[in-house]
């Protein structure tokens, strides 16, 4: 028992119940980890968006969130839970992407094919929330438009900008994932604001 | 802010709280300021819409199995020097062989070549022919033929010929 401004706490409660849940998350992100189908079904659709829309190419995405799934099975064990197995697996797919991305057939398959992305098709998929047709017709078209406006940034900025708004990761971990400084996240972060902001409309 | 030029929040400021980097006083700032808020609520807005139809679009692609992804590292490695280069000494060391062994040896001699029957002339039928009668009528000089005891054998049978013994009285 030990007492702190008069408040007296029971250290072996503490520690007891400490232990317990720090056991009980290894344990459960063990399982998580442990489950190939169960980490595919619950992050490569995640993964699938992020680098389809980082790269524009929704074939290479897939190609990459397989191998950074299969990368994260086999390497399960360096999880240190420093961060979300969500941004654990999205510094595995940079890896994967910068090292796919140095390859030859890369390179001429860069040059071979136009930009496969297809934003109509994708604002296509945006689901009902109960508000009218036209409702629902203005939104799809917001989506297209930020999907083109995405199009247009550099490949930092519009990784970055996904990394922040729609994998909702911190600026330092964006910073640690990427190995760039956290001033230059904010520069690529500002920049890709200002590009979407502006071009969104005034009232953003 | 921008003290002295605007009651409301820069879009440098607007930006840094988006990005997550927001100060106490933007923060006051934003509290009671529904202009600032709601263009912060518009962007989160698009962006959540954004994230849902991306996200629906994701998952809808066909879901592959995880055990073809090693496929892929094949499919990788045929491009790598490396094998292309291993490829190319597997197909010389059998390639030169053979073509050593079909264009390269001096033509066989005419004495190994086995000539086909349809080389045959009328004449070397002919001279086989005699051959083979000759060799049949020395076999069958002492030799009684099985079927003789039954007195068929005429000079119209057709294995008369290769037994001249037995078309004597």
């Amino acid at each position: 028992m030990a007492t702190y401004s008069g408040v007296s706490f029971d250290l072996g409660t503490i520690a007891a119940t400490g232990i317990e849940s720090s056991v009980t998350g290894r344990i459960r992100l063990i399982s998580e980890l442990d489950d190939i189908d169960a980490l595919s079904r619950t992050y490569r659709a995640r993964l699938i968006r992020f680098v389809a829309y980082s790269t524009g190419d929704p074939d290479l995405a897939e190609t990459i969130a397989q191998d950074t799934l299969l990368r994260a099975f086999n390497g399960r064990e360096n999880f240190r839970r420093e961060c979300s197995v969500s941004t654990w697996l999205t510094g595995i797919a940079i890896n994967v992407l910068r090292n796919h991305q140095r390859t030859e057939r890369y390179k001429f398959w860069k040059k071979v094919k136009s930009n496969a992305m297809d934003v109509h098709e994708m604002a296509s998929f945006l689901p009902a929330d109960g508000s009218g047709p036209e409702s629902q017709m203005l939104a799809k078209e917001r989506v297209e438009q930020l999907a083109r406006i995405l199009q247009t940034l550099s490949n930092n900025q519009r990784t970055i900008f996904l990394m922040r708004f729609t994998e909702e990761m911190e600026v330092a971990d964006i910073s640690e994932v990427l190995g760039m400084q956290v001033n230059t996240v904010r520069t690529h972060l500002h920049r890709a604001l200002t590009a979407v902001r502006g071009q969104l409309g005034a009232k953003l | 802010m921008t003290p002295g030029q605007s009651a409301h929040l820069s879009e440098e400021a607007i930006n840094d709280v988006l990005i997550g980097l927001g100060t106490p006083e933007s923060d006051a700032h934003l509290a009671h300021c529904s202009i600032c808020s709601s263009k912060l609520t518009e962007f989160h807005s698009e962006m959540e819409a954004f994230n849902r139809s991306t996200l629906a679009w994701s998952e809808a692609r066909p879901m592959g199995r995880l055990a073809e992804a090693p496929m892929s590292k094949v499919r990788e490695a045929m491009f790598s020097p490396l094998v292309w280069a291993l490829a190319a000494t597997i197909l010389v060391a059998i390639g030169v062989p053979l073509w050593n062994h079909g264009g390269h040896h001096p033509p066989l001699n005419n004495a190994s070549v086995p000539v086909s029957v349809s080389q045959d002339s009328e004449a070397q039928i002919a001279q086989d022919n005699d051959l083979l009668r000759s060799v049949n009528v020395a076999l069958n000089e002492n030799e009684e033929s099985p079927i003789s005891e039954y007195h068929l054998l005429g000079a119209s049978h057709p294995h008369a010929r290769t037994r001249p013994e037995l078309r004597k009285p």
